[in-house]
């Protein structure tokens, strides 16, 4: 491990302010008398794992509502499609062509672009056996990676978090939005998420003069101290401080921890979001917002390995056409500029981003203009290293292979994890996965 | 199990606990009345709500505008430019009336004489999950409200009957779209997922075959009103949970209602709403049977809960997360200020992660420890601000929306309209207000109904013992630091 000018870990963060304040913030005393009776090698010798400048990042970002996939990865040229959706269906003049049967939306120009430069992948036909069609349960199949007959507790993002690092900064992971994603839950939580990097901080009433502010903060701190009990109850071990002992499971255990997490990554991300300049000119949405964020986190150097963020919007009943050429152009201009600025900034060699959907949607048409809840869809993975192209199969479109009116997968999501995880992150896919799962070879 | 607990047990910890859980939390003073009133009446006068006047005024918009639809299609027919202009003046419209809305139901939970109530119709709307974002109309919103108002503590085939043919519910699962020929299977769906059975206690052919039997329930023209169109009706034979007959809507619920399961799901449902965790299948099991015998009526059943030795176990005192709308509501009631202006609340909320009539998706919100993220709890910390000290600024960032003339607009208003602080000479006495120790124990009873722990009071004596002799900035500063520790985040 190299020596980093970011703080990395709470541990890193509470020496530095120990040893030279490198942060303003007033250092709790006990923890302060327990740092200064260890050594320092033994502060140093801890492993880090998960984090780094220098690791690879992977972005998630999450089309929430069910995407049609058929709309998406359009198989023009099937005459299926076309009798299953008369008034849905594109034809070859809006879409951008990939070859003789498949073509993208012709709002995914964005995404067209990087396929073409071979930084694309397009995973065709990701599902799972027996769907579930309720948008929670498959959302939650997606996030914790379980069977459809099986619950799971944890994301697993969160099981890669639990199994590669014990004690990582929070800002190992970094969500886009205001809730943190079910992928994200582990036996050990870890991440932050924020939406806005202007209000994640402690702020003062305005009318405060400033020996009043510090007073204030400083008693803010003070009463929002992880309990003393955590340290009895370590041995004072590096690890407690690392996160290891700070892990009671009562909500007000959570809510101490949640604190902390708060203090140390709120001067990061706001000195980066302010310091950083975006290289590339995005769209104006949500989503390109939060990737522009992300693209200066990236560049601020955080040591951030996974980054969540979603579009929401896909669960087209209805009127179905405007909508969902609104939300694909701007998947893809986001996109595109995410990439262009992750290139300018010379970080896109790290960078993979991997987009997902609960489900895709029926292969016939509604009478409202729109789709109902399928199943299998594809997924899109960038990353300058990917196997560029088309990887898996189209589903059959055939109404005698369809399965109650949906496509049936010829990919696993598992797989496609799996792949992401060996590949990409770098860990065993199975401890994380709980399963033997064969890795997508998309690198 | 539900055995009733006893005088002997009830004290002033049982009772601030049934104040925090089955309202949204009360100062000193009413808990000691509850105290004096003894467990059986304490809980009478939250249950039995309809007994006290309630004299609250509808929004002076709320009500049907028949021609709201044809203004939209004439508009509509009228070209581009107008149809753009129609579309504009409603978006603006419906942005106000919902903004009212929310300020008109918060005002009725913080300053209404019906705490349960309310919190029971915080509980439907969370339950029944439905958006305005897709809805689009305020009106409606206010509609389905009152519906939850009005059978808050009623029968649970009625609420669902009516909640079913309920126009914001038609609009947000699509049935209003459904027909014979092609039926929409998302309200069949969500009634069996969602609002009465779970995951697991139905199939898809049952949910199929009842979307079936949904169908003919639309709206009318005007889009405000419930029609039953027998053309769109599928009247065949529909088999459901092993039942067939030409069933209709009203019947599949009745059967779905009277599944073994519906009665478990929907007590667990509520025991995990007001005592903060999931009931244990035996306790859940002697719920389900007061519900049953009772007639599927809620009323029963919260009074058997209210009343149990289970539900003041120590364990679920104070080790709940307080929601967005219980932190903003609770602090108003116990500080026995004001509610800032609707739009602040607005912001406030939303930007602690509950956003009213605009819930994530149809499951609502997760609740619980889902509330706490970094981001979530420093705006709580922030926030507090804005009620104890009247700092509208600190919420002014959470109106910054996607579009920057709105929020500036906001903005603006906000600090057109500043709202006053905590009234300390009405809560705390001479006494309190000069002598820290004095103050230090009359915030944490007030506030959170139990001590600090021994560092954290000293850490607040600290802030105290610099500010030399005590004025009114210095209390209200204190108020603030005692709501921005992990110990007020809970109740």
């Amino acid at each position: 491990m190299n020596t980093l000018p970011t703080l990395r870990t709470r541990r890193d963060f509470l020496r530095s302010t120990i040893l030279g304040g490198a942060l303003s913030w007033t250092v709790p005393t006990f923890l302060a008398n327990t740092f200064s009776s260890l050594q320092a090698a033994a502060a140093n010798s801890a492993t880090q794992i998960a984090t780094g400048r220098d690791s690879t990042i992977l972005v998630v970002l999450q089309m929430a509502g069910g995407n049609d996939g058929l709309n998406t990865v359009v198989p023009y040229a099937n005459d299926h499609y076309h009798q299953a959706r008369p008034r849905l269906a594109l034809a070859e003049k809006d879409i951008l062509r990939i070859n003789d049967g498949l073509g993208l939306h012709k709002a995914l120009s964005g995404l067209k672009e990087i396929y073409d430069a071979g930084q694309l992948a397009i995973v065709q036909g990701v599902g799972y056996p027996n769907p579930n069609r309720s948008h929670f349960r498959s959302t939650e199949i997606w996030q914790t990676a379980s069977d459809a007959e099986r619950f799971e507790k944890y994301g697993w993002l969160g099981r890669f978090f639990d199994n590669t690092c014990n004690g990582c900064d929070p800002t190992v992971a970094v969500t886009l939005g205001r809730q943190m994603p079910q992928a994200l839950a582990a036996k050990k939580p870890t991440g932050i998420c924020f939406d806005n990097p202007a209000n994640y901080r402690f702020m003062q009433s305005g009318r405060a003069d400033r020996s009043e502010m510090a007073a204030t903060e400083e008693s803010f701190r003070k009463l929002n101290e992880p309990d003393e009990s955590f340290m009895e109850n370590s041995g004072g071990s590096i690890g407690a401080i690392a996160g290891g002992a700070m892990r009671g499971d009562s909500p007000l255990d959570f809510i101490e921890r949640t604190a902390l997490d708060a203090q140390v990554s709120s001067d990061q991300i706001r000195a980066m979001a302010s310091r950083v300049q975006n290289q590339a000119s995005y769209p104006s949405s949500q989503l390109a917002n939060s990737l522009k964020l992300v693209a200066k986190l990236i560049g601020g150097g955080l040591p951030t390995r996974v980054f969540y963020v979603s579009q929401g919007g896909y669960d087209t009943h209805t009127n179905q056409p405007g909508a969902h050429e609104r939300l694909l152009t701007d998947l893809g201009g986001a996109v595109k500029a995410f990439v262009d600025d992750l290139k300018a900034q010379g970080n896109l060699q790290r960078v993979m981003v991997m987009t997902f959907s609960e489900f895709g949607r029926r292969v016939a048409e509604n009478a409202s203009q729109g789709t109902d809840h399928g199943a299998a869809a594809p997924m899109f993975i960038i990353s300058h290293k990917v196997k560029a192209g088309l990887l898996g199969k189209y589903p059959s479109l055939a109404p005698s292979d369809l399965s109650r009116g949906d496509l049936q997968f010829t990919v696993d999501f598992r797989n496609v994890y799996a792949g992401v995880l060996e590949h990409w992150l770098k860990t065993r896919s199975e401890t994380v996965l709980g399963r033997k799962c064969e890795p997508l070879a998309l690198i | 199990m539900l055995e009733p607990i006893t005088a002997r047990q009830w004290d002033w910890t049982a009772a601030a606990h049934l104040l925090n859980r089955a309202g949204f939390g009360e100062p000193p003073a009413e808990i000691d009345r509850l105290v004096e009133l003894g467990p059986d009446k304490a809980v009478s006068t939250l249950v039995d709500f309809e007994k006290i006047p309630d004299d609250t005024k509808d929004p002076d918009w709320a009500k049907p505008d028949p021609e709201r639809f044809e203004k939209q299609r004439a508009a509509r027919q009228a070209g581009e430019e107008e149809r753009r202009r129609f579309q504009r003046e409603q978006q603006q419209l419906q942005r106000q009336q919902i903004t009212e809305l929310r300020g008109w139901w918060l005002r009725r939970m913080a300053q209404g004489p019906r705490p349960l109530q309310e919190k029971l119709v915080l509980f439907w709307h969370g339950h029944f999950a439905t958006s305005m974002e897709k809805v689009r109309d305020a009106y409606l919103m206010w509609r389905q409200n009152e519906l939850f108002r009005r059978l808050a503590a009623g029968n649970w085939l009625q609420l669902l009957v009516e909640a079913g043919k309920d126009p914001a519910m038609l609009i947000w699962l699509d049935q209003a779209q459904s027909r014979r020929q092609k039926p929409n299977e998302n309200f069949a769906r969500e009634v069996m997922e969602l609002f009465a059975l779970g995951e697991g206690h139905y199939t898809e052919r049952d949910i199929t075959e009842a979307a079936r039997a949904f169908t003919g329930w639309t709206l009318d023209p005007t889009r405000q009103r419930f029609v039953f169109r027998a053309n769109l009706h599928d009247a065949g034979s529909k088999t459901i949970f092993g039942q067939t007959g030409n069933f209709n809507g009203e019947d599949v619920l009745r059967i779905i209602v009277a599944q073994p399961q519906a009665a478990r799901f929907i007590t667990a449902r509520l025991w995990h709403y007001f005592a903060g965790e999931m009931p244990s299948p035996e306790l859940n099991q002697a719920l389900a049977t007061v519900f049953r015998q009772g007639g599927n009526q809620f009323k029963p059943v919260l009074r058997a809960m209210f009343r149990s030795e289970e539900f003041y176990a120590p364990s679920l005192i104070r080790n709940q997360v307080k929601s967005p709308v219980q932190w903003l509501v609770g602090t108003v009631r116990m500080l026995e200020s004001e509610l800032p202006p609707p739009l602040a609340c607005w912001a406030l909320t939303r930007n602690l992660g509950q956003d009213l009539f605009a819930p994530p998706n149809v499951k609502g919100w997760d609740g619980g420890l889902s509330w706490i993220t970094t981001n979530n709890l420093l705006s709580r910390y922030n926030q507090a601000a804005t009620l104890v000290q009247g700092d509208l600024s600190m919420v002014a960032g959470a109106v910054r929306g996607n579009n920057p003339n709105m929020a500036r607009r906001a903005a603006n208003r906000l600090q057109d309209n500043p709202r006053s602080r905590v009234d300390v000479e009405r809560i705390l006495t001479v006494e309190q207000r000069t002598d820290k120790a004095a103050l230090i124990a009359a915030l944490e009873k007030r506030l959170l109904q139990s001590a600090l722990k021994p560092r954290q009071a000293q850490a607040l004596r600290d802030y105290l013992d610099d500010r030399g002799e005590l004025d009114e900035s210095d209390i209200l500063g204190a108020i603030r630091l005692v709501m921005s520790t992990p110990e007020y985040q809970l109740t």
